[in-house]
């Protein structure tokens, strides 16, 4: 790939080039077989709140005692993206990376920066979740290895005092409208709120694709978001959540709503589990009882906890870099393997990290965390769910949730009626994209 | 002006001072709130309403930064950068602005649109292009890339051209006649004339390196290369934030630039010998 | 070091005798004072030729690819730029941008005018007014965006409370209302500029010579008078920097809206360089977002051409 990309330059930069002789390249150990020592890099973000890369890490030393894994690090959120696109683009990026927003996972397998590694997918446990959708074309590129999913938080105190019962599993989300009415009438207090809705788009469309049957990205028609964002634009007129407007311009936080007792439930993925534990215990979050359950459900038929509640989430994945040197392909598929499976699961259920694959022994690890609420409905909602992702795996997925994000600002700061976004919304994908 | 200061003129002054200090009240207000955000805990940051007095107060985030973030190799680093920028581009953008403004050369005209025309370009739109090419150079990943990347801009010629041609022509003719070659007229004459210029551009690029983002977004990766602004912003997690140490960051960051600013006022408006120069 | 004392009273501006005309110059002069010439550019233009031109040549030559980073860039020709002429998104940020540009231009050059004009005078504390006035400039962008839009928010927010006092009615959503999200920037943006550009103003008022000032005023000339006939024409330069630089920034801007409103409500402040970042960096189309790059080069280096020479009519 490197050798494409310098042939596409400019001629004085190419002259340059030789003079200046091939900078950066990897250790000098090219060992042909995988025996002997074999290290290789991987790419991750902000270790200092981020330990998942560490752990993996770690985990996979002991067992492999030859493997030396070296971590490269990236900042975290969208500039993971920024940053390490520019390595892969200049042929400098890591040997193992994640493939951290599934919108992109189709351009960078297009653009022939990832390896084909159905072989390692082959030997994961079926019940991985997000595995299955990762396949192009009948050839999986990446893997998950941690898979978060919304779930809905709520303050049994604030619950208590608003005298209003507690989640049972079997809400729809015009129970959960309700009960947000309820409890801003019930608890009665000027800054409090029954529910807390982040500003995010994904908080309103995530769930509307996952939940309404027959809905599609991809299909041209968002007609299924029209519910959706009229029961919230319902519930920030009558006051059961704070506004969008107010949400964005403020800059309020999910974690200081919920963790301050501003709001009495929020939905949120499975990863504000881990963060509020935390927050409880240094005294940023106040101390109260709190609990988990399922998501709110589009209608009756999948609510209840004898069946499986449908919420979203999209998979976190890793995979190789294609222009990886040939001797160290084998230990990176294996390093995958483990990442992937029960062994890496059990590492990263013991730091209080969702993996791709839940078992009884990440559910029994997670729970027995200090901190973590034991009643029975948290532990269903946490492993008994099934998680479509937020953005399916399309080429044209990244352009078309651009779209879609700007009919969620336009909606939502009521600049805009539903109809007339969501119409916009499709004239613009037939437009833009295809 | 001190002729007649009548009772008119008098108040005219105070209710001018009264509207400067309400207007920079305004103007300072967003570096006020960062002041109090950075004393307050990280849920107290965003509320609303506004909370304008942090309660409790956090002192303790000013020690925790220095613990929690490396700030001194971020500052040492940051100004490394910063220096090296500012002095090249000083340096060769007067130096280069001289040949714009007081020689003639064929295609003078043009180059400099050309120059102008870069400026134009939004970095972003071919920073990949030109990462592959410092990275195949082995220079990614090292603070050289970007002194280089800010060190040849457009603008310090741009600025000092200007400069140098409100100084007028006449000047560099007499030195000619006396004797002195063109560098010698670039550099006793024009230099120490265009010394508010060069305090702007000193002042301007520093700041500009010095809260310079993206460049190092792309270049940087080993934590002993971070400057101010990557450092801080590991502060942002995925799903996380701590906004109470991000200002706390903040404002160290900005107190340098604001002390260089204080002491280099009267370069500013160092009225030019031009006044000097008479017959 | 002393400051160098020339004999010529040309150093003010004023008439004076034309200087005795030297012969006509021959060829060899000419070669050399175009070596001359270029040495003093040379040490910047390698600089620049290498890690800035080189770049955005190779932008142009993108701009005809169907490049996305990671591949092959295929030559397309003119596609791009024909899917730019029915692009509604980019029409649409094609628009919004001249609309910041055609305020905030006119309104950051007053307002930096008039600071500079200001502080230029003999005030007490003018040191520390002009180091307020470019704090907008040196603050954290983030901090920026937040202060200013908690004061613009339409529930919480100062700035309705204060209107509200005033006029009754439905008051303006600001950042999260279509039509007056791009005041806000404007607003910000010029609040955010105005010092830098002070700056370079004050620079600039350094070399009005003082003696023109007590001259026209011993003429009689008012305050008006005087700024229109001496300071101006003496600023000519710096209004010329000051105009180009505004006016590319404006067409560029990218990190305020960013942080601010994101583009955001719908497409109620896309501008041209988010549109090129989202199509090259979330969209990975950088072959489209280059030749969307290129408008607006384009656009940007065509007013610059317009300002160039009819600076160049008012110089001769």
């Amino acid at each position: 790939m490197n050798r494409k990309i310098i042939t596409t330059m400019g001629a004085a930069a190419a002259a340059s080039l030789v003079l200046a002789g091939c900078g950066g390249g990897d250790s000098p150990s090219e060992a042909e077989e995988p025996e002997g020592p074999v290290t290789i890099s991987l790419a991750g973000w902000d270790f200092a709140s981020t330990p998942e890369f560490e752990t993996l890490a770690t985990a996979y030393e002991d067992q492999n005692p030859d493997v030396t894994v070296e971590l490269k690090e990236y900042p975290a959120g969208e500039e993971y993206d920024t940053a390490l696109t520019a390595d892969l683009a200049a042929g400098t990026a890591p040997d193992v990376f994640i493939v951290k927003n599934l919108k992109n996972y189709v351009t960078f397998q297009e653009g022939g920066t990832l390896l084909d590694i159905s072989d390692v997918a082959a030997e994961l446990d079926p019940a991985t979740g997000g595995l299955e959708p990762m396949a192009v074309d009948g050839a999986t590129y990446a893997v998950p290895y941690r898979q978060d999913s919304w779930l809905l938080y709520y303050n049994k105190e604030l619950f208590d005092q608003a005298g209003v019962d507690h989640p049972d599993g079997s809400w729809t989300w015009d129970d959960y409208a309700d009960a947000a009415a309820e409890l801003t009438e019930g608890i009665g207090e000027k800054d409090v709120t029954g529910a807390y809705l982040h500003g995010w788009q994904s908080t309103v469309q995530g769930f509307a694709l996952a939940q309404t049957p027959g809905a599609s990205l991809d299909g041209g028609d968002f007609s299924f978001l029209a519910p959706y964002y009229e029961r919230q634009l319902a519930m920030q007129d009558e006051g059961s959540q704070p506004t969008y407007a107010t949400v964005t311009t403020n800059e309020l936080a999910y974690q200081s709503q919920f963790g301050t007792q501003k709001a009495a439930m929020t939905v949120m993925g499975s990863w504000y589990i881990g963060t509020l534990v935390a927050e409880q215990a240094s005294g940023d979050a106040d101390e109260f009882e709190w609990g988990l359950a399922p998501a709110p459900q589009f209608d009756e038929s999948t609510t209840g906890t004898d069946n499986t509640p449908v919420t979203f989430g999209d998979p976190t994945t890793m995979g190789i870099n294609a222009g990886i040197d040939e001797a160290k392909i084998a230990t990176a598929k294996d390093f995958l393997t483990f990442a992937a499976g029960p062994d890496g699961a059990a590492a990263l259920a013991e730091i209080g990290i969702t993996p791709a694959l839940i078992d009884e022994t990440v559910a029994d690890t997670v729970f027995g965390l200090e901190g973590v609420p034991q009643d029975d409905l948290s532990r269903f909602a946490y492993t008994t769910h099934e998680t479509l992702p937020e953005n399916p795996v399309g080429p044209n997925t990244s352009a078309i949730q651009t779209i879609l994000g700007d009919l969620h600002s336009a909606v939502m700061s009521e600049s805009e009626s539903v109809d007339d976004a969501i119409a916009d919304a499709q004239e613009r994908v037939a437009n833009e994209v295809g | 002006m001190a002729a007649r200061p009548t009772a008119l003129r008098k108040t005219g002054r105070v209710l001018l001072y009264l509207a400067m200090i309400v207007a920079a009240a305004g103007i300072l207000l967003p570096f006020v709130w960062m002041v109090i955000s950075s004393l307050k805990t990280n849920n107290q940051v965003f509320t609303a309403p506004i909370e304008w007095i942090p309660d409790p107060f956090r002192w303790r985030n000013y020690v925790d930064i220095w613990i929690k973030g490396d700030m001194v190799t971020w500052v040492r680093n940051t100004m490394t950068v910063s220096v090296v920028v500012t002095l090249l581009q000083v340096v060769t953008g007067s130096f280069a602005a001289y040949g714009f403004a007081k020689t003639r050369f064929p295609g003078r005209d043009a180059l400099f649109l050309l120059y102008i025309g870069t400026i134009a370009v939004p970095w972003a739109s071919y920073m990949i292009p030109q990462f592959q090419m410092l990275s195949s150079w082995g220079l990614a990943n090292t603070l050289y890339s970007i002194m280089l990347l800010q060190a040849f801009g457009a603008f310090g010629v741009f600025l000092m051209k200007q400069y140098y041609e409100s100084i007028p022509d006449s000047l560099c003719e007499a030195a000619r006649i006396d004797g002195l070659s063109e560098y010698g007229i670039w550099w006793r004459i024009m230099l120490p004339l265009s010394v508010p210029a060069l305090a702007s551009l000193t002042i301007i690029t520093f700041v500009t390196t010095w809260n310079d983002y993206l460049g190092p977004l792309i270049y940087l990766r080993d934590r002993e290369l971070w400057t101010i602004q990557l450092g801080l912003q590991r502060f942002v997690g995925d799903y996380n934030a701590e906004h109470a140490l991000i200002m706390t960051g903040s404002v160290l960051s900005v107190l340098p630039i604001a002390i260089v600013f204080l002491l280099g006022q009267r370069y500013f408006v160092q009225g030019i010998a031009t006044t000097g120069v008479k017959g | 070091m002393a400051t160098p004392v020339v004999d010529n009273p040309g150093a003010l501006g004023l008439p004076h005798p034309v200087p005795p005309r030297r012969r006509a110059p021959r060829t060899s002069l000419k070669v050399r004072n175009a070596l001359v010439g270029w040495t003093f550019v040379l040490p910047n233009f390698a600089g620049f030729a290498v890690l800035t031109l080189i770049p955005v040549l190779l932008l142009f030559y993108y701009s005809l690819t169907s490049w996305n980073i990671f591949g092959n860039a295929d030559w397309v020709g003119l596609e791009n730029y024909q899917r730019l002429v029915g692009d509604r998104s980019f029409h649409i940020a094609l628009g919004n941008t001249f609309y910041y540009a055609a305020f905030h231009i006119p309104l950051t050059i007053a307002a930096s005018l008039g600071l500079a004009l200001l502080l230029n005078q003999k005030l007490r504390g003018a040191a520390f007014f002009r180091t307020v006035a470019f704090f907008p400039y040196v603050t954290s962008i983030v901090a920026v965006a937040v202060v200013w839009n908690m004061l613009f928010s339409p529930e919480f927010g100062p700035i309705n409370q204060f209107i509200g006092m005033f006029v009754g009615g439905e008051l303006p959503g600001w950042t999260v209302s279509k039509d007056w999200a791009m005041p806000a920037v404007i607003i910000v943006g010029t609040w955010r500029y105005m010092g830098y550009y002070m700056l370079l103003f004050l620079a600039g008022l350094q070399t009005v010579p003082t003696e023109l000032h007590e001259a026209a005023r011993i003429d009689g000339a008012g305050v008006w008078q005087r700024f229109w006939n001496v300071t101006l024409p003496c600023l000519r330069p710096t209004m010329f920097l000051v105009t180009v630089m505004v006016t590319i920034e404006s067409f560029k801007v990218f990190d305020l809206i960013l942080v601010m409103t994101e583009g955001g409500p719908g497409q109620a402040t896309l501008v041209l360089s988010q549109y090129i970042w989202q199509k090259g960096f979330e969209q990975f189309e950088l072959g489209y977002a280059s030749s969307v790059a290129v408008v607006l080069f384009l656009i940007c280096i065509g007013v610059t051409v317009v300002q160039f020479l009819y600076n160049k009519r008012r110089d001769a």
